[in-house]
């Protein structure tokens, strides 16, 4: 891993077309800004982490378990009207 | 054009139907390619079945099915993508991927935190992480638990 120190304000560049700055230090909290090109998508990590993980969970549906949910939806609709 | 699926054998799509996702989607970057077709005709799932990987396929909804209030910032969402922003909402779809845990389909949930946007003018998509808090990436789709 490469380590910056970095000021406030102070940039780093990835390739030609991905800027990091530091915009603001506060306690124990830092804001960067990120400049990426759009094909580039930037996400927070734990937020991201838990997508790819819902994503990786969800793609492992059987043909028999879509069957079934999709009869227990249709069951539960008189009980919704009524609630 | 004909593909390849693991769950439904070989299958024809038009491909003007065909969505890409330049992105892919987290934990499946290579895929960019998927075409939507019905579970049931009286079903509310969808299929979301990658085009160049048989095996890929996820269930999809309608989330405002099961969240009539669910809502995203689209006019945030179009800059953020870099997409037209006076694309009307017409031509937006959301979509949400289900997991249905094995064997336990009462358990259902639904990735409210990651929905998929699909522009039907570009054929376009992109699974929009929302940062805002609001959705669970797991959100049970049982508003109840089942008495008994």
């Amino acid at each position: 891993m490469l380590i910056f120190t970095r000021k406030l304000g102070e940039k780093i560049t990835i390739g030609d077309h991905t800027v990091v700055t530091l915009i603001e230090i506060k306690d124990n909290q830092v804001r960067l800004g990120i400049e990426a090109p759009r094909h580039i998508s930037v996400h927070r990590q734990e937020v991201y982490e838990r997508i790819r993980k819902a994503n990786l969970a969800s793609s492992e549906v059987a043909a028999t378990d879509i069957m079934k949910a999709s009869s227990i939806l249709k069951d539960s609709q008189p009980d919704k009207e009524l609630s | 054009m004909k593909i390849e699926t693991t769950r439904f054998g070989q299958i024809s799509i038009q491909t003007e139907k065909i969505i890409r996702m330049p992105h892919g989607v987290p934990g499946f970057p290579d895929q960019r390619q998927f075409v939507i077709f019905e579970h049931r005709p009286d079903s509310p799932f969808y299929w979301y079945q990658s085009v160049d990987e048989p095996a890929l396929a996820f269930v999809i909804t309608d989330p405002f099915l099961f969240k009539p209030d669910y809502s995203v910032n689209i006019p945030k969402v179009l800059k953020e993508l870099a997409w037209d922003p006076d694309t009307q909402l017409d031509h937006l779809q959301l979509y949400v991927i289900v997991n249905i845990p094995q064997g336990k389909p009462e358990n259902m949930t639904a990735n409210m935190m990651g929905p998929i946007l699909v522009n039907q003018l570009t054929r376009e998509a992109v699974q929009v992480v929302l940062t805002d808090g609001k959705y669970s990436y797991r959100a049970p789709l049982m508003a109840a638990e089942p008495s008994n």
